[in-house]
């Protein structure tokens, strides 16, 4: 077999303009993700049982299936029902750029919200007895004093989770969406160079990966100003 | 052993060129799968039935010729017909340029065609009365293909501006079109009209395009391949298509299974 690196340079443009539409699927769905851990968390670690059950089944759902499966559930699933079909969500569902993004933000919201709980949980005791001491209150604890540090402790592993959903939009390709992916694997089936093409938006894929480590790592520098403050 | 074997094979090559020169009680010896329905497959009673055994049969019937049937695993046609097994493919085998490399064929006796199916009533304004695109007829319309098929070659280069869903399999796209997620499919008609058309699911919908058919994109058709150089034989096989195809035999065999013709309504020619 003959590897041809000029078919990579010729196609990495036409792979680029599927960018826009993983980026768009990419964003949308860690933004509500994000907001959905959010609600989780709180409901996880408010210490009702008819809060943190909801919050248990939902996260154990949706870290229990792959998201293909959801993705699958959601796009051809839903619309087996007629309810669904004429209710009025149906302008959404019927959409397949809206199936991914709504399976996306419930698999993020779901890992989010359990590294958000061990950021949570990682925060030193003593400063918050010193907080409760100076008669600081419970939820003015939560906000000042327990989130910054929770988020920081977070973003390591907010950071890799971020990594997976990038990778994981490549999925929307099983349903007719045309991201990068789903350009690559037309543009295989007109060429048949499947190495040539599939390394190409792999390379594309590692760019991104490499830039969102970096842009983590300086926000997790930047976050940890105070650390440095002390030791020096 | 291998000498009987290599004398057989000497008689038979040896009866070829017999026949070959003589034109009567001639015996064509036709390989298909014999499991590919509607085209060729056995029915309950085990009987060899459809469209390519009624080709066979029409063609032999006309050249004069008794017609035998060798059933055969459709990825060892062509080297059968290399091997001598059988005399003629009349299986439903797609004319192709790799193909002629090694075979020849007769021109064709079914069409390549796409075909959009779309909702009854549904207002489509896609094709002109003389059966050309009407571009502005695809605004606003989603249309469903499987990805890389001859399909979507035609449809990005007639109308570049189409809002196109590419799909994986089959079913996926007839999923969608039934969910109201794509509005029309493109798609081979005969595979629609007996998957989908002719069954409850399909009630509600129609083809709401003529047959297109241009071989630039959807290849010439079906033929009947023949080792290369019996250049008599593929004469009188063409003779007898085109009396197949005048006559209105073709159609009518068609018409046994599905409400259209799929022949060639031109007589082709292929070029050898």
């Amino acid at each position: 077999m003959t590897f041809d690196f000029s078919l990579i340079f010729s196609s990495i443009p036409k792979l680029l303009s599927g960018l826009g539409l993983t980026l768009e699927l990419l964003i949308l769905s860690s933004f509500i993700g994000l907001v959905l851990a959010v609600f989780t968390l709180l409901m996880r670690i408010s210490g009702r049982w008819f809060l943190m059950a909801p919050a248990v089944a939902y996260i154990y759902i949706f870290r229990g299936t792959p998201i293909l499966v959801q993705i699958f559930v959601i796009y051809y699933g839903l619309p087996q029902f007629e309810f669904i079909r004429t209710g009025v969500l149906w302008p959404i569902l019927r959409e397949p750029f809206w199936c991914c993004v709504i399976a996306l933000s419930l698999n993020a919201g779901a890992y989010v919200s359990e590294i958000l709980r061990g950021g949570v949980l990682g925060v030193d005791k003593g400063v918050l007895e010193a907080a409760s001491a100076l008669g600081i209150s419970k939820s003015q604890r939560f906000i000042y004093i327990t989130s910054p540090i929770a988020i920081r402790l977070s973003l390591p592993a907010y950071c890799n989770d971020t990594i997976s959903m990038t990778k994981a939009t490549a999925l929307a390709s099983t349903v007719t969406l045309l991201e990068m992916t789903g350009v690559a694997r037309t543009i295989v089936a007109q060429t048949f160079s499947p190495y040539e093409i599939f390394i190409s938006v792999a390379i594309i894929y590692m760019v991104m990966a490499w830039m969102l480590q970096k842009g983590f790592g300086l926000l997790e520098i930047r976050m940890s100003r105070y650390l440095k403050a002390t030791a020096g | 052993m291998k000498y009987r074997k290599l004398k057989s094979v000497a008689l038979v090559a040896l009866s070829m060129t017999l026949f070959a020169n003589s034109a009567q009680a001639e015996t064509l010896r036709v390989g298909m799968e014999c499991t590919y329905a509607p085209f060729n497959y056995r029915t309950a009673d085990g009987e060899l039935t459809g469209y390519d055994v009624d080709v066979a049969k029409g063609v032999s019937s006309l050249i004069g010729a008794e017609v035998e049937f060798v059933c055969q695993k459709y990825d060892g046609m062509i080297p059968a017909l290399l091997a001598n097994k059988f005399d003629l493919i009349v299986a439903s085998m797609s004319i192709t340029e790799k193909r002629r490399k090694k075979i020849d064929f007769s021109s064709p006796y079914r069409i390549s065609v796409g075909r959009l199916v779309g909702k009854k009533n549904g207002n489509f304004n896609l094709f002109n009365a003389d059966g050309s695109v009407n571009v502005d007829g695809f605004d606003g319309v989603k249309v469903g293909l499987e990805r890389a098929s001859t399909y979507e070659n035609w449809f990005v280069a007639k109308v570049p501006d189409a809002n196109i869903l590419r799909y994986d399999n089959n079913e996926a796209m007839y999923l969608d079109l039934q969910n109201g997620r794509t509005d029309v499919i493109m798609t081979n008609p005969m595979k629609a009209f007996l998957k989908f058309l002719s069954k409850e699911d399909g009630a509600g919908y129609e083809f709401v395009s003529p047959a297109i058919n241009e071989t630039e994109y959807f290849g010439v058709g079906v033929g009947i391949g023949l080792r290369k150089g019996n250049d008599e034989l593929l004469g009188r096989i063409n003779t007898a298509l085109k009396q197949l195809t005048n006559d209105g035999s073709l159609e009518k065999y068609a018409l046994k299974i599905f409400p259209f013709a799929i022949h060639p309504d031109k007589w082709v020619d292929l070029n050898y």
